[in-house]
């Protein structure tokens, strides 16, 4: 009795390490493609399809902010990540740290659906570290049950007191900034110490209307109608917009803030050409759509916007055109000037 | 009898005792040192850390800014501690006075929320308490108010979230002191006349005093690192604890100032963990020679920080505890 | 009346206990997606559940982690309790010092102290990171639980066994392990929870080539649950109840 109970155990211990071993060796397995990107950004079925068709597996590690993206990059030294989704000027920060290698455009053959519009922007000149995925801009949902059609045009109008305690506001630093600078009518990447002050003193004020900081969940919040407004990304107000009808959406006239996403490979990847391979059928006009469909979000891929139906392609929201874009700009890189809005922006969070 | 152990047992002993000493330097002082020692270094612009020693971080700590996260941080964890304590006393003394057929099912009660994870739990809480959360439905259709209440994101919310997931680590260290205590004690001091506050004020609450102190520990502690629950419940308007620590190592890359703060907290633990063993010292009288021992001895299953995994054994195992 | 009333107020923190539970349970039926509305009974959830391989992923890796842990951790911890219960030996008393200050460690230390010295080390965050991690922050607990039981154990049977000619490993496996045994299987059963339920540890000593089930949650909540992982809770909450329940029974009809 006491003699099985203890050879138990041990056949336990034993079986245990085994299923360890066992669990291990199969991630070692060179058949898969890890991919580190945002949260609900590819539809779990464009990944089972992909694995079925190639045989990769796809492991998907999420993160919600550039920041906390870009730390763990540089934790694991560019390691264990095949693909990361950086934004903009990320790619920027990414490469010169060298963190993110040089992409083979010629391995890419669906590249050539790419909107030129959306190539060759400042974070990566000719593209040569970073392949867009996806763009969007920063505009303002409302709910129009407490806040009037029309009333709400531009982001200075943030400041009225009747809104006091019905925000939410972004909790990335840049777009919050963005927005402040642009309501002040400076440019979002501006590094001049007074101008970035004044949208200092906005945020401050801000702050008193602003009932919840997140980036993440802005969407949730203004669908249970936590609060009544919020800057918040064209995609994720279209998803919103689904659960609750009273949500409009409007591009600021001081200019939204676009942005792109970009598949970057870094530079300790393992399994570069499964990403290579992963990139490709992410790019393929037809799964582009899917992803549009399932996110709503703007999509680079041209080919793909015009297989959308007709009340998609005119929905101004999914593919904003000239007239929502105007006075947009995209963030940039702006170095050293960084430490100021840091400062800046702490003090904002920790003011009373 | 060990002085004339064979080879065989010497060997089993060195063994033991080996083992314990490898995991506790290796594992336990090891990191301890290396947060303790990164928390004096500079940061740099590619590594996470240089070899350039500094008190610079320590001082970046009494910058306005943190002294505020620091504030704030406190004083939700006090609250709550004292939130989960006053809740949680009366309840531990209702399970102990308990018949003791009934003990090991109201203690296994308060064990198995922990099976079901606690972040699902924290956001179970706001389907409760959100604008559209079933409170403020019910509250609505009972006319009672006009428009739903404000609870998420507030420091209400963070305070009810925190109490929620900590409540079970004050209820069963301060059970098993309670179930200990010798109700003889309160018959006597009837019978010479002392009224039942008087009683519980002069020998209850000081002989009950080392759960008390182990209750608050198990509470405040965690609630100062708990950086989820503020960030789901709370809206991220007040920087805590947690949270800041969390970002200087996820997100602004600042370690050794995330070290330093984190070595605030080893600092706080030291301390309470001084005041336990003083509690229990005085409660138990005994004879002890240092600082902290027989520390888990007295620990012994009263104060499962977490009772979760306690399983089918466990109550007994704290009933046991209890009556030791 | 006031025995009525404490009554009441027992139940009363049952139901805070216990209405978030059924609050996840009756979603995991919800047909709808983000809104805390009720859109009609459903169980699309379950299939959502079926074919959510990243979650199901993430569920199985923390099992593994848990159960590996676990067993490590047991080992470990009875190993230090019978140490300390049974040997005399100079630094006992910071050997017991150490033990408690582990067990009541914050969470957030402990995990941010080893992920500095796993970088310090160079070594690449993933499972086995993890598990000495979680080996780690279970250990202490279970040579308390242990140290609890052998309170309460006669050191003349060890004796006795020394005395019949058994060897020291013959008497612990043969005398010592059996009495210990529910504690030393209570302690697996805590570590076990402990390693599952971990959040703060977790996140920071673990990498992308090996994601479990609470960091993966964690990234989902602010987003809004889906409820697909209110339906894995269900069903990981009820498959765990019932065999405690049972255990339980078990162990309280053999008593008797």
């Amino acid at each position: 009795m006491k003699h099985s109970r203890v050879a138990t155990f041990a056949l336990g211990l034993v079986l245990v390490f085994a299923l360890a071993g066992t669990c291990l060796a199969a991630q070692k397995d060179k058949g898969q493609v890890v991919v580190y990107n945002w949260s609900e950004y590819i539809p779990q079925d464009v990944l089972d399809d992909f694995t079925k068709e190639t045989g990769i597996k796809v492991v998907y590690s999420t993160f919600e902010s550039n920041e906390a993206m870009y730390a763990k990059v540089k934790l694991l030294r560019g390691k264990s990540y095949d693909l990361v989704v950086p934004s903009g000027y990320f790619v920027d920060l990414l490469r010169r740290d060298k963190l993110i290698q040089k992409i083979d455009k010629s391995r890419l053959s669906n590249a050539m659906h790419l909107d030129p519009k959306l190539m060759n922007l400042e974070f990566d000149p000719d593209n040569t570290y970073s392949i867009p995925y996806m763009w969007g801009v920063l505009g303002l949902a409302y709910n129009s049950k407490y806040v009037p059609k029309g009333s709400l045009t531009r982001w200075e109008q943030l400041l009225k007191p009747e809104y006091k305690g019905k925000l939410i506001l972004t909790d990335d630093l840049r777009d919050a900034f963005g927005l402040a600078l642009r309501a002040k009518g400076h440019s979002v990447n501006s590094k001049d110490p007074a101008q970035i002050k004044e949208g200092f003193d906005f945020l401050t004020r801000l702050k008193n209307s602003v009932r919840v900081f997140d980036v993440t969940a802005i969407k949730q919040a203004l669908i249970s109608e936590e609060v009544w407004i919020g800057p918040i990304w064209n995609g994720d107000y279209l998803v919103a917009r689904e659960e609750n009808e009273n949500l409009e959406y409007i591009f600021p006239e001081e200019g939204a803030i676009p942005w792109v996403d970009s598949f970057t490979i870094p530079v300790g990847a393992e399994n570069v050409d499964n990403a290579y391979a992963f990139i490709n059928y992410m790019l393929r006009p037809e799964i582009a759509v899917r992803c549009i469909k399932e996110y709503k979000y703007s999509s680079p891929n041209l080919k793909a916007v015009e297989m959308l139906p007709a009340e998609m392609q005119n929905n101004p929201i999914l593919v904003p055109g000239p007239k929502e874009l105007k006075n947009a700009e995209f963030i940039t890189g702006i170095g050293e000037a960084l430490d100021l809005y840091e400062k800046y922006w702490e003090q904002v969070k920790t003011a009373q | 009898m060990r002085a004339s152990a064979g080879g065989g047992a010497s060997l089993f002993r060195a063994f033991s005792i080996g083992s314990t000493w490898l995991w506790l330097g290796a594992f336990a002082l090891l990191p301890t040192l290396a947060l303790l020692l990164v928390s004096l270094l500079d940061r740099g612009e590619t590594d996470f850390f240089i070899p350039v020693l500094t008190v610079k971080n320590y001082q970046e700590l009494f910058s306005p800014v943190f002294l505020t996260v620091l504030w704030d941080s406190v004083r939700l964890a006090i609250l709550s501690t004292l939130v989960c304590l006053l809740i949680g006393y009366p309840f531990a003394y209702r399970i102990a006075r308990a018949s003791a057929k009934w003990r090991p099912w109201l203690l296994l009660l308060v064990i198995i929320p922990f099976w079901t994870n606690s972040l699902i739990r924290t956001y179970a809480l706001i389907l409760i308490i959100g604008a559209q959360g079933m409170l403020n439905k019910a509250l609505l259709g009972l006319g009672l108010i006009a428009a739903p209440l404000e609870m998420m994101y507030t420091d209400f919310a963070v305070f009810i979230g925190l109490s929620y997931t900590l409540l079970p680590f004050m209820v069963l260290p301060l059970y098993a002191s309670i179930e200990k205590l010798d109700t003889r004690l309160l018959d006597a001091a009837k019978d010479l006349g002392a009224g039942s506050l008087r009683s519980f004020w002069h020998i209850t609450l000081p002989l009950t005093l080392p759960g008390i102190v182990a209750g608050c520990m198990l509470v405040f502690l965690p609630s100062l690192g708990m950086f989820y629950v503020p960030e789901i419940l709370g809206g991220a308007k007040n920087l805590l604890l947690g949270t800041f620590i969390k970002n200087q190592f996820l997100v602004a890359n600042n370690w050794p100032l995330g070290a330093a703060a984190s070595s605030v907290m080893t600092i706080l633990l030291v301390i309470m963990a001084a005041l336990y063993r003083l509690s229990s010292l005085r409660v138990a009288g005994r004879d002890h020679k240092g600082l902290l021992s027989g520390g888990p001895e007295e620990l012994n299953g009263r104060s499962p920080r977490r009772p979760s995994g306690a399983g089918p054994s466990m109550p007994q195992a704290a009933r046991k505890a209890g009556g030791l | 009346m006031p025995r009525l009333l404490k009554r009441l107020y027992l139940w009363l923190v049952y139901a805070f206990f216990y209405v978030p539970l059924l609050v996840v349970f009756i979603y995991s039926f919800n047909s709808n997606k983000y809104t805390t509305n009720w859109g009609e009974f459903s169980l699309r959830w379950y299939e959502t559940l079926l074919g959510n391989s990243a979650l199901l992923d993430a569920a199985l890796n923390s099992l593994m982690v848990a159960v590996c842990a676990a067993t490590l951790a047991t080992v470990l911890g009875t190993l230090t309790a019978l140490s300390l219960k049974r040997y005399r030996f100079s630094g006992r008393q910071a050997m017991y010092g150490g033990i408690f200050l582990l067990t009541v460690s914050p969470d957030i230390v402990m995990g941010i102290s080893l992920l500095i010295m796993f970088i310090a080390l160079k070594m690449e965050l993933g499972f086995l990171t993890l598990l000495i991690a979680h080996t780690s922050l279970c250990a202490p607990f279970v040579a308390v639980t242990v140290l609890a039981r052998l309170a309460e154990f006669d050191e003349h049977l060890i004796e006795a066994a020394r005395d019949l000619g058994a060897s020291e490993a013959r008497a612990f496996r043969h005398v010592l392990l059996p009495l210990t045994f529910p504690a030393v299987a209570a302690g697996w059963l805590l570590s076990f929870t402990l390693s599952m339920d971990d959040v703060l540890i977790s996140t920071f000593t673990t990498g992308p080539a090996f994601e479990v089930l609470p960091v993966k949650i964690y990234s989902m909540v602010k987003l809004g649950v889906k409820p697909d992982v209110n339906a894995l809770s269900a069903v990981m909450f009820l498959l765990t109840l019932t065999l405690v329940l049972l255990a339980q029974a078990i162990n309280q009809t053999r008593r008797k």
